[in-house]
């Protein structure tokens, strides 16, 4: 096992003077970044000023009134007005007002919102900037020994995320990341948001929906990388340009099925190239119903299981010559299951999860040489599985079990076992310590990680992600 | 309409579950809003909370069955101010009702009236896990929530306005029931005037300001950041140079900190729920506040 590998692919030249464009302008949107922040800090404190100015005329009201032998009718301490526009409410007095103390309430009211006004109108002007996207950056940085080939510092991922709404009816996402490789388009997609009938369409590059942690970027995953089932059978990360369906079904149970047709599924999958046409018959198409168990209030299960089917996969060949493909179909499906305990009560201290998922993949491959190939079909049957348990608010511990057998069943079996440490300094830095103890084929190795992750800027935290 | 249309639509009534009269589907983030909620809408709405009172509300589970009541109802209720930020922005987003999404009008964000305490005057993440509007804890503070159920009650309204009548009535007589509570618990909370307390998480500040306590400061290093022990022998030091009388510690968090801060202070440690349903005896939003109010009221005649 090692990291991730991410063969060379031709990257976007493009992109990366985007992205440059981007930064090289950040200077000039920082700065009036900055000046926005203090105008609207401004504001803040005048509108706090007004505030208080409020209460005082909203405690002279009740006084006024108390002195009219009429009930106190004015709103609280502890309230505020509405807002400029919306007609003033306040809770309803228990015996009719007498008209001079209404009178009195309307003077004080108008009085109060002619003086706020400006403010009120200054705070929600729009600025050009208002409408930019939210801004993220992850970066993660792994350090590491291998027993048989070395120590190396790897700079991972700085990953920069982009998302915002692009009207009414859809909102849009990407993520850009840059590696020692290189800078490329991780995901970039358009997400409907108004479909009816529970539906959701997603058209773009993005991570497809098979399984559970394909979907998952490097730096979110439970351990340093990514299990090699993911990355030997589904090609790394469930990267696909295509489009998606999702349905969420009108029972009272959770159960979702999403429907895909892409180029093809994996970052890493050299099947097809996504530059060039091909007949819908080379397409990868997916199918994935999913569900959620609810089984107490502390326990559940999350359940899916997922069949990308590809009807025809073409010769093609990798980096060492091997090819693989003859027009006969291929059949990658998973099943995958996640059992979480989450004491309601504790939640930010004490969890256990159980995540795993088993892969089994049906393509042909070549078994003999270029000059005289012979194909024949290979059934291969992988599976990952962890637990973890999060010990303390900021530690948790956890162990991966990974095995898969050779796609084309022409060499051994792989496997590996890693304990793992995380220390989370707060919820936007971490960092984990990981032994993994790695036997494939004719080799056997220890080997040590160190990872350092943090994130800036905007965060939500996501359901895909959970 | 043709026959076999009048069949399909039945069928799909049936299979979304909903009954022939239905009610109006409220989904309010935490028991004391549902409390509110189903005063206000009284018989016209059936009103679930998401979470049970026991958490915190910064770790609610991000349950897909979540998802599946939030796809089903007319109405979101929420304590609003980026509270619920850990679970309700991705929850409203699988849930695809476009009726609930943000700043539509099924979307009741009940700080709207309500004046907000600790303001961030700089937003930075090396200052914590900040809340950029506001401190968003104001439901322990009853006459914010006086203000929060106008703002269900406007919502609700805006939403059905031919309930609108019942709603107002409904909301006046919430209001004059907290009124009645909030000059008993004035009275009853006397002579915790000028009494300090320290916090774990900064989510007192509200029920200190209401009933004329200071915050002295919080356990935590900064808003979700734990201690670290140096920090903690610091807060000691100060806390009993400045005799400061409780140390709060919310239900949710570990005990044994706050249990030796107060030792080595001697500070009276209070053990407090934060919502409805966060113990027994807080089965409603009166008996949240009798019951915090109690456990002050309790440890100032205590010995120390």
């Amino acid at each position: 096992m090692g990291f991730s590998l991410r063969d060379c692919q031709p990257r976007h030249t493009g992109v990366a003077m985007c992205l440059g464009l981007i930064l090289s302008g950040s200077g000039a949107l920082g700065q009036t970044v900055e000046d926005l922040r203090r105008d609207l800090q401004a504001m803040k404190a005048q509108l706090q000023q007004l505030q208080e100015k409020m209460k005082q005329q909203e405690n002279l009201i009740e006084k006024l009134s108390a002195q009219a032998g009429g009930p106190a009718a004015a709103a609280a301490p502890g309230t505020t007005m509405p807002p400029a526009g919306a007609a003033p409410e306040v809770a309803a007095p228990s015996s009719a007002p007498a008209p001079e103390q209404e009178q009195l309430e309307r003077r004080v009211t108008e009085n109060i919102l002619r003086k706020i006004q400006p403010t009120l109108s200054a705070a929600t002007r729009t600025f050009p900037s208002q409408f930019n996207p939210a801004l993220s950056l992850a970066l993660d940085t792994v350090g590491s020994y291998k027993e048989n080939r070395g120590a190396n510092f790897e700079f991972r991922s700085a990953e920069l995320g982009l998302f915002a709404s692009v009207d009414p009816f859809a909102r849009g996402y990407a993520y850009f990341n840059g590696t020692n490789s290189g800078v490329e388009v991780e995901e970039a997609a358009i997400v409907t948001t108004s479909l009816p009938y529970n539906l959701t369409a997603k058209g773009g590059r993005f991570f497809a929906d098979f399984g559970r942690l394909s979907k998952w970027h490097d730096h979110d995953l439970p351990f340093v990388d990514r299990p090699t089932v993911l990355d030997k059978f589904v090609g790394g990360e469930s990267q696909a340009d295509g489009v998606e369906v999702n349905y969420l079904t009108p029972l009272q149970q959770y159960v979702t099925l999403t429907l895909g047709a892409y180029n093809k599924i994996g970052a890493d999958n050299r099947q097809t190239d996504n530059a060039t046409g091909r007949p819908f018959s080379q397409f990868t198409y997916l199918v994935r119903p999913s569900t959620f168990i609810n089984l107490t209030d502390a326990n559940g299960i999350d359940l899916g299981g997922a069949l990308a089917y590809t009807p025809k996969v073409e010769t093609f060949a990798f980096d060492t010559g091997v090819q693989a493909g003859n027009g006969a179909a291929r059949y990658l499906g998973g099943l995958d299951l996640t059992y979480r305990y989450t004491p309601l009560s504790q939640a930010l201290y004490r969890k256990f999860i159980w995540g795993t998922e088993v892969l089994y993949n049906s393509e042909d491959w070549n078994v003999e040489d270029t000059t005289t190939p012979a194909f024949r079909r290979a059934d291969a049957f992988g599976l990952y599985s962890y637990v973890e348990a999060r010990l303390a608010r900021r530690y948790g511990s956890g162990f991966l079990f990974d095995y898969e057998q050779a796609l084309n069943r022409q060499s051994g079996d792989t496997t590996t076992y890693s304990p793992y440490f995380s220390i989370w300094f707060s919820e936007y830095q971490r960092l984990r310590l990981q032994y993994t103890y790695l036997t494939e084929p004719g080799d056997h190795e220890s080997q040590f990680f160190v990872q350092w992750t943090g994130v800036l800027g905007s965060h939500a935290h996501g359901f895909r992600d959970r | 309409m043709p026959r076999i249309i009048r069949f399909l639509v039945i069928v799909a009534a049936w299979l979304g579950g909903l009954p022939a009269q239905a009610k109006i589907t409220v989904v309010a983030t935490i028991p004391d809003l549902a409390e509110f909620a189903r005063r206000i809408g009284g018989d016209a709405v059936e009103v679930t909370s998401l979470a049970t009172g026991v958490e915190n509300i910064h770790s609610v589970p991000m349950k897909p069955s979540f998802a599946v009541l939030l796809n089903r109802a007319d109405m979101v209720v929420l304590l609003g101010l980026e509270a619920e930020h850990a679970f309700l922005p991705a929850l409203l987003e699988a849930s695809r009702n476009p009726r609930i999404q943000r700043d539509t009008p099924g979307y009741i964000d009940c700080s709207k009236y309500v004046t907000v305490l600790d303001v961030p005057t700089r937003i930075d993440r090396a200052l914590g896990d900040l809340h950029p509007m506001g401190n968003p804890h104001y439901n322990l503070d009853p006459v914010a929530m006086k203000a929060a159920a106008q703002a269900i009650a406007e919502g609700f309204a805006r939403n059905h306005p031919e309930h609108e009548s019942t709603f107002q009535t409904n909301v006046s007589a919430l209001q004059a029931d907290l009124d009645a509570q909030v000059a008993r618990w004035t009275r009853k909370a006397a002579p915790l005037k000028g009494k300090t307390l320290v916090s774990y998480h900064p989510d007192f500040i509200y029920f200190a300001d209401r009933f004329g306590m200071n915050v002295f400061g919080t356990i935590e290093i900064r808003a979700g950041i734990d201690p670290t022990p140096g920090y903690t022998e610091e807060l000691i030091e100060r806390m009993r140079r400045a005799k400061v009388d409780f140390v709060v510690r919310e239900l949710y968090y570990p005990a044994t900190l706050a249990e030796t801060i107060a030792q080595q202070t001697g500070a009276r440690l209070l053990e407090t729920a934060n919502m409805v349903g966060g113990v027994p005896a807080a089965k409603d939003y009166v008996g949240l506040i009798d019951y915090n109010l109690q456990l002050f009221l309790m440890a100032l005649q205590s010995r120390p």
